[in-house]
């Protein structure tokens, strides 16, 4: 009997290509055979875009902590006004 | 072999760097070319930000450190925004399917729950996924016994997001598209 993390690490190694042949292909049979486990593999790659989605929500919060940074501090003066500059002369 | 340099807080410091370095070295090139183009500062700022993510993501294993990648993509990015096919900008080393991506108001919903109500898994899957840090520093820092637990639980969590996505979803309908 499998343990369910076992099974979604399975899952996991099954859609991320580190099953060999012989593994994925019986894999397959069992989706075919056992249509939860299909349902469960497609979940599982929505889990991985939400996943990917959140670290790029958090990298885009610290890449705006960055950005405030640097037009705020005032040893970053001069780039602000380089940047500043570029816009200025319309 | 480097120890203990991995950890998420580590990770965070090192990113600020990079991106200081690259909003120096690369943003007046950017903001410069944008602002030619009739472009605002704001508009700059988005495209460069986007443009950021995509270099952070595509270099992310790969050793690089190319600020003319990342001006080739706030180019690319541009144009695209702008639909201004008169300029030629190589593309061959852009991956179009890397843009950023604007979800439904159901997946922004979803997404919302998941940070609520599972942040601890949700940082520990990104870890893992996302900032692709080892293991073993990822156990220590969440306070995990060994490798061994921090898997078994990385597939815990992997469960409880999958299982909350598709129990959310039941529920608002224009996710599933």
């Amino acid at each position: 009997m499998k343990t369910s993390w076992n099974e979604t690490r399975q899952i996991d190694a099954y859609l991320s290509g580190s099953m060999d042949t012989g593994n994925a292909l019986l894999f397959e049979a069992n989706m075919i055979l056992e249509p939860a486990l299909q349902d469960k593999a497609l979940w599982q790659i929505k889990a991985h875009t939400a996943v990917q989605q959140y670290g790029r929500a958090q990298l885009k919060k610290e890449i705006e902590a960055v950005h405030q940074k640097l037009f705020t501090e005032p040893e970053h003066i001069s780039f602000r006004q380089k940047i500043r500059r570029l816009f200025s002369n319309l | 072999m480097t120890t203990a340099m991995n950890n998420p807080d580590q990770l965070i410091a090192k990113r600020e760097e990079l991106f200081i370095r690259l909003y120096k070295k690369a943003f007046p090139t950017v903001a410069g070319y944008i602002s030619r183009r009739g472009g605002s500062f704001d508009e700059a700022k988005d495209v460069f930000q986007d443009a950021l993510v995509i270099y952070y993501e595509k270099t992310l294993n790969a050793d690089t450190n190319e600020t003319a990648y990342l001006i080739g993509i706030a180019k690319y990015l541009w144009l695209k925004r702008y639909r201004k096919n008169d300029q030629n900008i190589p593309l061959e080393n852009i991956d179009v399917s890397a843009d950023i991506d604007d979800k439904s108001p159901s997946a922004k919903r979803i997404m919302y729950f998941l940070e609520k109500a599972g942040s601890k898994c949700m940082e520990l899957l990104k870890g893992f996924y996302y900032d692709q840090l080892p293991l073993t520093d990822l156990a220590s820092a969440f306070g995990f016994s060994g490798v061994r637990s921090a898997t078994v639980q990385k597939y815990k969590c992997l469960e409880k997001v999958r299982e909350t996505i598709k129990q959310k979803a039941l529920q608002y309908e224009d996710f599933m598209e």
